[in-house]
């Protein structure tokens, strides 16, 4: 079996959740100036949920990514009107503080209920199979995964660009006083903002449960990776986070293949990089 | 009058904490001695905070960077003198502090923070992986040297001398950053948390400015974890780990960022609090969580505002900083 078309392929399966959790991020990030530390706490809800999911419905998998998203949906918009609305006007600093904190609660809880070791989610029918893909036998699942990741990135690029709600997004951002006074409902966009997020990152929860195992250490894994991606693609570029999800996918996935020893170094390293010979990241404006 | 003031509170603190061993249990002055380095590595902390307004989740890199360091060269250099263990933990974070403060103050607000917590993720990893150094996850386990003095040596075996020493130096170090924020540079960073345009306009370079303060914090931080390792003989991954930030970061919160003594507080309490929640419940970081989010919510001033609250309250004295400054503090 050739190796290079399967890491290749491992490659874009993880660059897919890891754009699926650094969209939401980048998305709340630069329509809010929010840095959500919570956001991979949440991802880690929505395995967990996933993962209850399943075991009460045997195998529901289509149900869970259904609902794991929608409770998300909830959690984010009651923790942005009752708790970040409030602090928000103490400045960045404290809404760094709460998002923290709250991850940290998240993460205790979830420790609580679940117990701190991995849960293995499986996941059977057809996305559990394997099937031929240029000469190789490949599980669906990590195709499914990148399809996914083009699904709701396509998407997310259409709402933003193409329709009404995104012409109200990019007007609220540009200047929210303004937008209010014509008559938009400025803090109920960033409400919806703020949840969409969150089950954006229930979902990517959802979807990561079976391809990782479940367990509490899984938030900060993927939060630490899903930062140098938005640090490399640009602080609240949409674009930005797909080009290092690619970039950062191919590295993970190749370094463990050339580099077994290096390879969480790896990522660092391209970061390092990045913000000596552009602090801004490669899409990123100029602050 | 206000300086007399606070250094009749510094003799009198020090003064208290000799007598200790004479009335605290084994236990307790263990848990003192934590305290102690505690409050210096949340002190270190505060003036990036509390003072500089700069919010790090990367602080415990070099508290780590100093506990390691320390470890390793009590390890690999016989015979190394006490003194010397610790100065290789401070030196190496103080190069560390440097070079990794000019790469990040570039950056501000929710980009440092993020940033900060990269590097300290990479020292966890190379902490990790490179297990013939630093033990990875089992750790290191050192026997602590004995304090020479050049015309005698004390034996560092018993806790009440390593207390006495880490009371002189770890106290002194707080006495240090306490001068630290009275002095022209210290001076400098608060104004330039406030207005740094005008600080840029007056002719002051802020980006020197932060540097240093950034490098000073380190290597306080390193001093702390270097103190840290001697302490418990013992040095794990979990020193460098993001949990050691989060500790600190709760022990700085709630003590309370405006004042130079809330993180000290803040210590105490925390310890405290660890020890004796850990022997009720396994749930006491939730505790501590709960803890923290209200306070971020509704006092986030921390237990010293409450405390300057209650006494202007009883004594009907009014803050001369109307809990904005942390400058006009007195201790």
């Amino acid at each position: 079996m050739n190796e290079i078309p399967v890491f290749f392929l491992h490659g874009l399966a993880y660059a897919g959740l890891l754009f699926l959790v650094s969209a939401g991020l980048t998305l709340v990030f630069g329509m809010m100036n929010v840095l959500n530390f919570a956001h991979a706490a949440m991802y880690m809800l929505g395995a967990y949920f996933s993962y209850s999911i399943m075991m009460h419905f045997t195998g529901q998998f289509w149900l869970s990514l259904l609902v794991c998203p929608a409770i998300l949906f909830i959690i984010g918009a009651l923790i942005e009107r009752f708790l970040l609305r409030r602090v928000h006007k103490f400045g960045h600093v404290q809404e760094l503080l709460l998002t923290f904190g709250l991850a940290y609660i998240i993460t205790e809880l979830v420790k609580w209920y679940w117990g701190n070791y991995p849960l293995a989610v499986n996941i059977g029918g057809f996305l559990g199979s394997t099937i031929q893909i240029i000469g190789i036998t490949y599980p669906v699942y990590r195709i499914f995964i990148f399809l996914c990741a083009i699904f709701v990135g396509t998407v997310m690029a259409l709402i933003l660009y193409k329709t009404r709600l995104g012409i109200i997004l990019r007007a609220a951002v540009n200047d929210s006083e303004m937008t209010n006074t014509l008559g938009v409902n400025v803090p109920l966009v960033f409400m919806g903002v703020f949840a969409f997020g969150a089950a954006l990152s229930g979902f990517a929860g959802v979807i990561a449960g079976p391809l990782l195992s479940t367990f509490p250490g899984m938030a900060q894994e993927i939060l630490l990776d899903a930062f140098v991606v938005i640090v490399v693609g640009g602080f609240g570029s949409l674009g930005g986070a797909v080009v290092a999800s690619l970039l950062i996918g191919q590295l993970q996935s190749f370094g463990v293949l050339l580099f077994p020893k290096l390879s969480i170094a790896l990522v660092y390293l391209l970061m390092a990089v990045v913000l000596i010979i552009k602090p801004s990241g490669l899409f990123g404006e100029e602050q | 009058m206000k300086q007399k003031n606070t250094s009749f509170i510094i003799i009198a603190l020090f003064l208290a904490g000799a007598f200790m061993p004479l009335i605290l249990k084994q236990y307790h002055l263990n848990m003192l001695t934590e305290i102690i380095i505690f409050a210096l590595f949340a002190v270190s902390y505060n003036l990036l905070l509390g003072y500089a307004g700069l919010l790090s989740f990367g602080h415990a890199m070099f508290f780590g960077l100093g506990a390691f360091m320390t470890a390793v060269a009590i390890i690999h250099i016989p015979g190394l003198a006490l003194w010397n263990a610790i100065l290789i933990g401070v030196v190496t974070t103080i190069i560390a502090g440097f070079v990794i403060g000019s790469l990040l103050l570039r950056h501000k607000g929710a980009y440092f923070a993020l940033l900060t917590l990269a590097f300290n993720a990479l020292f966890y990893a190379v902490a990790t992986k490179w297990h013939s150094v630093t033990g990875g996850d089992d750790g290191l386990s050192i026997t602590r040297p004995d304090l020479s003095l050049g015309f005698t040596s004390i034996s560092m075996a018993s806790l009440t001398h390593f207390y006495y020493l880490t009371l002189i130096i770890v106290g002194a170090a707080i006495v240090f950053c306490w001068y630290f924020t009275h002095t022209a540079m210290g001076k400098t960073v608060l104004l330039m948390r406030e207005n740094e345009e005008r600080m840029k306009f007056l002719g002051y370079n802020t980006n020197i400015s932060r540097l240093l303060l950034f490098t000073f914090t380190g290597a306080v931080a390193g001093l702390a974890g270097s103190f840290y390792t001697l302490h418990f003989q013992f040095v794990s991954i979990s020193a460098i780990s993001v949990d050691m930030t989060t500790a600190v970061l709760l022990m700085a919160f709630v003590g309370g960022t405006k004042t130079f003594w809330g993180p000290i507080l803040g210590a105490f309490v925390y310890i405290i609090l660890q020890n004796y929640l850990s022997n009720i419940t396994d749930r006491w970081p939730l505790f501590m969580g709960f803890i923290f989010v209200s306070m971020v919510l509704f006092i986030p001033g921390g237990l010293s505002e409450v405390i300057m609250n209650i006494r202007q309250r009883l004594f009907g004295k009014k803050d001369n900083n109307g809990g904005k400054s942390a400058a006009s503090e007195e201790v």
